[in-house]
């Protein structure tokens, strides 16, 4: 059954939901906020996939993947511009993914943390270079699903039910509203942070979409990202119910299993870091491959796994040189869980060249033919474009105010 | 595809492919012909980072110099169709496209799997 080939909008969207930083982010929004947060991740959450239902029907129908999109509509000097703010914040997630891993590692072997950087770098290449793309995603996308440990910890943990329900109705009753407005600027940059339709929308082209896979598309695009807002509430709960008014910010990753250790011991604690060595694992493949078919895609050269290494050589040697690049970074000891959260902050000022393009190219007739955006698509498409400049005007400015969401 | 193409929308920036389906390159910029008064015509398809400081000043100076240089001019009679892509009649090798590709492919061989 195609429909039950979802593992790409699933890979795609933990990326963006429940890599290293988000992980923390979560529970710590949970810490601090209770469930109050809840209805921002459902913004963000109809906000991702309205675009990337649009950008993997562009894909499927013309060939073109968001980056394609970005060149011909911003043209060479800004669509330049928005390649190299791209990189910037890939690299820097990808090199806080591969942290990610290690520390997972870590918690799990007992190892010295930078001997595990290592590992964690080159088993990366090795599995990217003999995996196939279709495995790739099954394997991190499913492997990432144990990460649901999380939503059946949020239930045994019985938080108050009525006050998660009051969560999902949009409401301010703080008295920190700067902190909680980073907050929630944060969720929604996360939820739609670029890297996820860059790899949605070239992925769909390595899967060979075309106009038959509309509804795979479909699928793809809410069942994949309605899991990863699923987890960021079960995250959020969990954080709510275990630490909030206990005086404990949970800052490490360490910190995180401990809300699936304490209502379900071990067994808990065990899928908790499988879950996140396979999510963390995929963000980093993700951010990989992400920034190699952006680059490619912008310079018009050949790209994708499904063309074999030997078929797309400057895409293979890209992804090679950013991979080293990464590992490099991460052995300096920066701290993974702070370099993602700059990295959402400093890619949400870039969100509009990413999504602006997408809307325009799924509009044009001349190659999307019959199946250019409906009604549902413009609206969603044109309320969330306000959602995203408020985000990208406001998010350096509240993570000055906040000290990044220090106090 | 109506009968008028829109050069600017629809050919500049967009991905060239070979006759094969290989991507190789894209339209940095058109070379046009035509004395004042009289009308202009597109000549030929320009690709190679050689181009990219006309498009994008400074910045593009910087990496069209980090790209190597060089321009692959491209008659226009070998484009065959302008749709999503600009479809070429011939293979990149003999329209002197995708050559860094090319060049990288011995390298990319040696490692066990390459094919794979």
């Amino acid at each position: 059954m195609k429909i039950f080939q979802i593992a790409l909008g699933i890979l795609a969207a933990i990326g963006g939901f429940v890599d290293i930083g988000d992980l923390v982010f979560n529970v710590s929004a949970g810490a601090t906020f209770g469930y109050q947060l809840l209805w921002v991740v459902v913004i963000g959450v109809i906000g991702i996939i309205t675009y990337s239902e649009m950008c993997g029907r562009v894909a499927a129908i013309s060939g073109k993947a968001v980056f394609d999109a970005v060149r011909e509509r911003l043209g060479f000097k800004t669509g330049l511009m928005a390649l190299i703010a791209a990189q910037v914040v890939n690299l820097m997630t990808l090199t806080a993914e591969i942290g990610g891993v290690a520390i997972c590692l870590q918690l799990l072997s007992g190892l010295p943390y930078r001997w595990l950087i290592l590992i964690a770098g080159a088993a990366l290449a090795v599995v990217v270079w003999v995996t196939s793309f279709d495995w790739i995603e099954r394997v991190f996308g499913y492997g990432g699903l144990c990460l649901l440990v999380f939503a059946v910890a949020a239930v045994k943990l019985h938080p108050v039910w009525g006050a998660v329900g009051h969560g999902f109705v949009p409401h301010v009753d703080t008295k920190s509203p700067l902190l909680y407005a980073y907050f929630a600027i944060g969720l929604l940059g996360a939820a739609m942070t670029p890297y996820e339709v860059y790899f949605y929308s070239s992925g769909g082209i390595e899967e060979r979409w075309g106009p038959k896979d509309l509804g795979l598309n479909k699928a793809n695009a809410m069942i994949g990202y309605g899991l990863g807002g699923f987890l960021s509430f079960a995250l959020m709960i969990v954080g709510g119910s275990l630490f909030l008014d206990k005086g404990i910010e949970p800052e490490f990753l360490g910190s995180i299993t401990i809300g699936a250790e304490v209502p379900l011991g071990q067994i808990g604690l065990l899928l908790a870091l499988v879950g996140i060595l396979f999510a963390v694992g995929g963000a980093a493949i993700d951010t990989l491959f992400s920034g190699a078919y952006a680059l490619a895609q912008f310079l018009g050269w050949e790209w994708g796994r499904y063309r074999h290494p030997r078929g797309a050589p400057r895409f293979t040697v890209t992804w090679l040189v950013l991979l080293v690049i990464a590992l490099g970074l991460v052995m300096t000891g920066v701290d993974p869980v702070q370099l993602t959260e700059y990295a959402v902050i400093f890619s949400a000022v870039a969100l509009p060249l990413t999504y602006i393009p997408i809307l325009l190219v799924a509009n044009d007739r001349s190659y999307m033919r019959e199946y250019t955006n409906g009604t549902l698509a413009n609206v969603l498409g044109l309320i969330y474009l306000v959602v995203i400049l408020v985000i990208s005007l406001t998010a350096i400015p509240l993570m000055i105010l906040t000290n990044v969401g220090q106090n | 595809m109506t009968d008028t193409v829109d050069i600017g929308l629809h050919v500049v920036d967009h991905q060239l492919l070979d006759s094969e389906g290989r991507r190789c390159g894209n339209v940095d910029d058109l070379a046009l012909e035509g004395n004042p008064g009289e009308s202009l015509e597109v000549v030929a398809l320009l690709s190679g980072p050689g181009v990219w400081g006309q498009r994008a000043g400074l910045l593009g100076r910087i990496v069209g110099w980090l790209g190597g240089g060089g321009t692959v001019r491209v008659p226009w009679q070998e484009v065959e169709q302008i749709a999503a892509h600009v479809k070429l009649r011939k293979r990149a090798e003999e329209l002197g496209l995708g050559r860094g590709d090319d060049r990288l492919r011995p390298l990319i061989d040696r490692i066990p799997g390459a094919d794979r």
